[in-house]
């Protein structure tokens, strides 16, 4: 029983440290700056404000900067997921020449450094008259979000039973109908954790964003809040420690609500390779 | 006739699968293989970045390029980075894994708080992290000298070697969940008589761990180790956020140097030699992940 207890103590005392830096995060955001300058710190805020909250969200750019975010992460998310649903499904259940090579294409897009493709997809970008809009960052996104689509769409549509769909075919099914009909709800959760992964990994990129992007008007929020810090003249640590809060809200939300799907997901793309 | 019939459905049922797959591939070609194609391309040519304007100059960027002490000193400093800190993801994350298996309290929130780091973004991670360095009022200076480590107030990001330390712990926290959550799912498919077994054999819990759990994981960790040797050798926003590269050039991997060369001194062509040298090296990696992932497969 002792042994238990002391276990626990340890195992929790790591959990807390790995958290702790998060937990700093949220006490800075709710501290008046005075307070963030006291020796020996408060661990927790003796004063409680959300004054720089209230600032984010009224003397900065920061709700411009969350809503480009929003779009340029759904549009993202619904382009790519439709087109890897379709994909996957083509990739795992038809035989025809170069189906391989295609699989193997994507595996290896995944994997490819995001430096490489950036040159010429600036260039390229540039050319078109694209570059400073949201759009840019939507085809430039679609680079590492696709081949990630399709590669955790591939093995969620490999575990789906062919048995399925061939009944469906001998009760007359159309291949399409078939697809529409049964493959798609036994998909959903994999679409649903698909679509997930591709939203927060459009939401955290930054590198595409610093080099696409140089106007306020589309600018998302990873290179809108360095930004923020850069150009201050003396920097505002609670301020910026409640952008990191507001960043990450739509993560929480995710998480709280959809932790098994984020598992699912992990476990099909992550591990399995 | 049947048979003809057969074939005639199977050469329709391959005309949709190509239907079906032709956004992939449209797309594909578009943003992925023409900028590839065209990034070996660029690396033949001079071009000053502002004005896009080129001359051809063949592989004297190679040339240049593998002369120049950067390059090499760049790439020792990315193989510290990516060793150091996988090193430590591995041997955290494990771990971390191996508490979190077993049953202790809250065992569902420990593992939500252990998997954040993963999912904030480096923004985020890196924002938190510098205020956590902060020299003059940051809580880990004030922790480390009332715990008596430290007698100074220490500069974690400005002097060497603690930039390449600060960046590869911060890489390590940030990382290690995915090792935790692939491992974990992994210890959840050992079979308790192995170790009943080996527990009647007379072994103990080190023993147990070494001759039971470790082979067990051996196919995952040797997984785990490629993907986030190839995701490690190639991370930009981290590292970029964090120092910039800096102190001068101490922590400047390929990726920033790529950047710096692309954006900073203009050498369009210089940049696209460097990245695509880059991809080559990396490219050893990805061919073995991938020969496994398709053995695997079949």
């Amino acid at each position: 029983m002792l042994r238990k207890i002391a276990f626990n103590l340890f195992a929790w005392s790591i959990v807390l440290a790995v958290a702790f830096p998060l937990f700093w995060m949220l006490v800075t955001s709710v501290k008046p700056q005075f307070e963030l300058f006291r020796r020996p710190p408060t661990m927790l805020p003796e004063t409680f404000t959300l004054e720089h909250y209230w600032g984010l969200l009224t003397e900065t750019k920061f709700l411009s900067y969350f809503w480009n975010s929003i779009i340029l992460s759904t549009t993202t998310t619904v382009v790519v997921v439709a087109i890897a649903t379709i994909g996957s499904y083509s990739l795992v259940r038809f035989r025809y020449r170069g189906r391989e090579t295609l699989a193997f294409l994507v595996l290896f897009t995944y994997l490819l450094p995001s430096v490489v493709l950036i040159l010429p997809l600036y260039l390229m970008l540039v050319n078109l008259g694209l570059s400073n809009t949201i759009t840019s960052l939507v085809i430039a996104y679609t680079t590492f979000a696709l081949p990630y689509a399709l590669w955790l769409l591939r093995s969620f549509m490999a575990g789906i039973p062919e048995d399925l769909e061939s009944a469906a075919l001998v009760d007359g099914a159309s291949r399409l109908g078939a697809f529409w009909d049964v493959i798609l709800p036994q998909l959903l959760p994999g679409i649903i954790s698909t679509a997930l992964f591709t939203f927060i990994l459009s939401w955290n990129e930054y590198l595409y964003a610093l080099v696409l992007v140089n106007s306020d008007e589309a600018r998302p929020l990873t290179t809108g809040v360095m930004n923020m810090l850069i150009s201050s003249f003396n920097i505002e640590w609670s301020l910026l420690m409640a952008a990191s809060v507001m960043m990450s809200v739509p993560l929480i939300i995710a998480f709280a609500f959809l932790q098994s799907y984020l598992t699912r997901g992990f476990g099909a793309g992550g591990v399995k390779g | 006739m049947t048979q003809k019939t057969k074939t005639l459905l199977e050469r329709r049922y391959s005309m949709l699968g190509l239907l079906l797959i032709a956004p992939t591939v449209l797309v594909f070609c578009a943003v992925i293989v023409y900028p590839l194609v065209s990034a070996i391309y660029l690396s033949l040519f001079k071009i000053f970045t502002p004005t896009l304007e080129g001359t051809w100059v063949g592989l004297d960027n190679y040339r240049t390029l593998l002369a120049k002490g950067e390059f090499w000193t760049s790439l020792r400093t990315n193989l510290i980075w990516t060793v150091g800190t996988l090193t430590l993801q591995i041997i955290f994350g494990v771990g971390m894994a191996l508490v979190l298996h077993q049953n202790i309290w809250f065992r569902s929130l420990a593992r939500s708080l252990i998997l954040f780091p993963y999912f904030i973004s480096t923004v985020v991670a890196v924002l938190v992290w510098k205020w956590l360095f902060n020299d003059l009022y940051g809580i880990l200076n004030h922790l480390m000298m009332s715990a008596g480590l430290i007698d100074w107030p220490l500069d974690y990001l400005g002097t060497m070697p603690n930039a390449m330390i600060s960046v590869i712990l911060v890489g390590a926290w940030k990382y290690f969940p995915f090792v935790v959550i692939a491992v974990l799912a992994r210890l959840q498919t050992i079979p308790d008589h192995l170790y009943e077994a080996a527990r009647i054999d007379g072994a103990g819990p080190i023993a147990r761990f070494f001759d039971v759990t470790l082979p067990q994981l051996r196919e995952v960790l040797v997984v785990i180790i490629m993907l986030r040797a190839i995701w490690d050798f190639k991370e930009f926003d981290l590292i970029f956020l964090l120092t910039g590269g800096g102190p001068v050039t101490s922590t400047q991997t390929l990726p920033l140097l790529v950047y710096k060369e692309a954006f900073a001194l203009n050498q369009m062509g210089m940049a696209s030699a460097y990245a695509v040298i880059m991809m080559l090296i990396m490219l050893v990696f990805m061919i073995i992940y991938i020969r496994r992932t398709r053995s695997e497969d079949s």
